[in-house]
């Protein structure tokens, strides 16, 4: 996707290029980035508001650009901004989006009041949107993008400025609808945590290109597994060749006392090491395993300050059988 | 079933009976003109004593006083006026990222565009039809002028009336529609409408009468959509004598006008609502980059 440039003669900007994944129905896929790498981008070209310079994406079957009225009619959309009208009410919002639909009040009502019920917006549901505070208006976006059913929901940063609790009902009804109504989500956030609990798969995108994707595992797997920080008593003997001995240890580095162990395996070492150390009678203090996280992988991927020689990136286009969401990207 | 664009009017009409601003931005100018302008200008005191009657009546095409050529005049421009509003609230839901929303939902682009030119449209000719009831009041007032019906009005003659003013602001509300979809903010748009507000009515026959006027000027007020609507609605109230064509002449030209502005504002609103990104950028791509 290219979009033209600013002035005329000026240089357009290549936003998104080169971004190929699939999505499986009834998947909650997480699509991770940096500011700027391209996830509206991608959502604006998945959900026909913009249309791509060149490639190939559709939806269910059904192609972005041959017919975008069908894809619209698939899927609900929460934007990245907030759009919902500040001079009607919660509940006229989401009426009126569900008659854009077709759906009238009498199809649509008990739904509405539901939905609102769901998002904790009850008593706020016939007060005007200006005067809402914005994690109120952030959830009342939800219930808008949900309003019609979708079986096919894009959330770009759905959970942006609101609370724990705000957080957590949210994705609990996400996930209800995906158990009972095969909901299938293609997400943006900045919330890795969440990412991690929620995603069944993940796509890390930098600079418009897909860098990496997997399950959450996978892509944790993929930075070296675990770490074990291992303190030594001062003055204690140097302990990097017997800790490069022991199975499952990758990297050692050490800043005198204090050692960092990269390992398969963080839990099984912990005894191995303390015996080692033991028997070389050298005095241990302390160890710790940390596992990694995503924060871990997204800043290895895409944190250019920590990107080492060498780390090409690399895609791994799955491979689906049942394709709710196929782009083919340039 | 609900009907998509019904959803889009529903959406216009709660937002304008909640904010009805237009009650003073839409009426205050015919007003005024009414109260102020129309009684002191008043043509026939200028006209001196034993003077044969007609002089003034054919200046005025048949209209019995001044006040009542002119106040038939302030009902089309209460209803251009009001116009010149109907494409600010689309910029506002360009720019409020609401535009966008609806754009993602199954609703034609071409429903979004009607149903904006059917209520605006249909609120332009309220203010039309207060002045009309307006004007009859100030009649009955001692001491005002006011407007007097000359001849009996037929059923033809009303709906001639009435089928002027509501193409006239088809006509205009889908002008003022089109700048409202070609550019990006309020200030361009009310920019463009205060530099064509005045031309747009003072080259019309809506103030004072043609035979007065400069053959090169009345060339171009015979143009004019306003005077064409006016012209129109003249004939239904004070009769057809004095007039180069049949209402129906006038009415199909302002038929024409409204064509013309209808296929310009389609233009302009398809060129903003589709999707692609053009090389000036349609206004979608823009909104998605605030
Ligand atoms: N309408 C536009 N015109 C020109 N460039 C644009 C436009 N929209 C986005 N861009 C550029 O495209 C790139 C990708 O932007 P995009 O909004 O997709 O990022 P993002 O991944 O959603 O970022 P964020 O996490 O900040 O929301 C950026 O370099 C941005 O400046
Ligand atoms: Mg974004």
């Amino acid at each position: 996707m290219v979009y033209p440039p600013a002035k005329p003669g000026g240089k357009g900007t290549v936003a998104v290029a080169g971004v190929t994944f699939q999505v499986r129905r009834g998947e909650i896929f997480g699509f991770l980035g940096p500011n700027g790498a391209g996830k509206t981008t991608t959502i604006s070209i998945l959900t026909t508001l913009l249309v791509a310079t060149s490639g190939r994406a559709t939806i269910e079957g059904v192609d972005v650009q041959a017919d975008p009225e069908g894809v619209r009619r698939r899927l609900g959309l929460v934007f990245q901004r907030s759009t919902a009208d500040e001079e009607l009410t919660g509940r006229e919002n989401m009426l009126i989006e569900a008659g854009f639909y077709g759906l009238s009040r009498g199809e649509i009502g008990n739904h509405v009041s539901d939905l609102l019920e769901q998002m904790d917006l009850s008593s706020a549901a016939d007060k005007f949107v200006k005067s809402y505070s914005g994690g109120m208006r952030r959830r009342l976006e939800l219930a808008v993008g949900m309003v019609h059913r979708p079986r096919l929901v894009f959330l770009d940063e759905p959970t942006l400025g609101l609370d724990p609790q705000g957080r957590a009902g949210f994705w609990r009804y996400i996930r209800s609808l995906r158990e009972t109504k095969g909901l299938t989500v293609f997400m943006t956030t900045h919330y890795l945590d969440e990412a991690d609990q929620l995603c069944d798969r993940i796509a890390v995108i930098d600079h418009g290109r897909i860098v990496a994707s997997g399950t959450p595992s996978e892509l944790k797997d993929g930075v070296g597994g675990d770490t074990l920080v291992v303190s030594t008593a001062a003055g204690a003997g140097d302990l990097t060749p017997l800790l490069r001995s022991l199975p499952g240890v990758t990297s050692v580095a050490s800043n005198g006392a204090t050692y960092r162990v990269k390992c398969s395996n963080g839990e099984s070492l912990v005894p191995k090491t303390v015996i080692a150390a033991e028997r070389a009678g050298i005095d241990i203090v302390g160890v710790t395993v940390l596992k990694p996280t995503l924060d871990e992988v997204f800043l290895h991927l895409t944190g250019h300050a920590y990107r080492e020689e060498g780390d090409a990136p690399s895609t791994s286009p799955s491979h689906a059988t049942d394709p709710g969401i196929v782009s083919r990207g340039k | 079933m609900a009907v998509p664009a019904f959803s889009l009017i529903y959406r216009e009409y709660l937002r304008w009976i909640r904010a009805p601003t237009w009650v003073i931005s839409g009426l205050m100018s015919p007003i005024l003109y009414l109260l102020l302008f129309g009684q002191a200008f008043d043509l026939g005191r200028l006209i001196p004593p034993g003077t044969p009657a007609n002089v003034l009546s054919n200046a005025l095409s048949g209209a019995p006083n001044y006040f009542s050529y002119f106040a038939v005049g302030m009902v089309a421009f209460a209803s251009v006026t009001a116009a010149m509003f109907s494409g600010a609230g689309i910029i506002f839901d360009k720019q409020l990222g609401i535009l966008q929303r609806i754009l993602s939902t199954p609703i034609s682009r071409r429903a979004v565009f009607l149903s904006e030119l059917t209520f605006r449209g249909m609120l332009t000719l309220i203010p039309a039809f207060l002045v009309v009831g307006f004007a009859l009041l100030l009649a009955h007032v001692p001491g005002v002028a006011g407007l007097t019906v000359s001849s009996t009005v037929s059923v033809l003659g009303a709906a001639q009336f009435l089928a002027a003013a509501i193409v006239l602001s088809v006509a205009f509300t889908a002008l003022f529609l089109s700048f409202g979809f070609a550019v990006q903010r309020v200030e361009s748009y009310f920019g463009v409408v205060t530099i064509l507000q005045l031309p747009i009515l003072l080259t019309s026959n809506a103030m004072y009468p043609v035979s007065i006027m400069p053959a090169w000027l009345q060339y171009l007020v015979g143009f004019n959509p306003i005077s064409l609507a006016v012209n129109v609605m003249r004939m239904s109230l004070f009769g057809t004598h004095g007039y180069a064509y049949p209402a129906g002449i006038y009415l199909l030209g302002l038929l024409a006008w409204a064509g013309l502005f209808v296929t310009l504002a389609l233009v302009l609103a398809s060129r903003a609502l589709r999707s692609d990104v053009s090389p000036k950028g349609s206004a979608l791509s823009q909104a998605i980059a605030e």
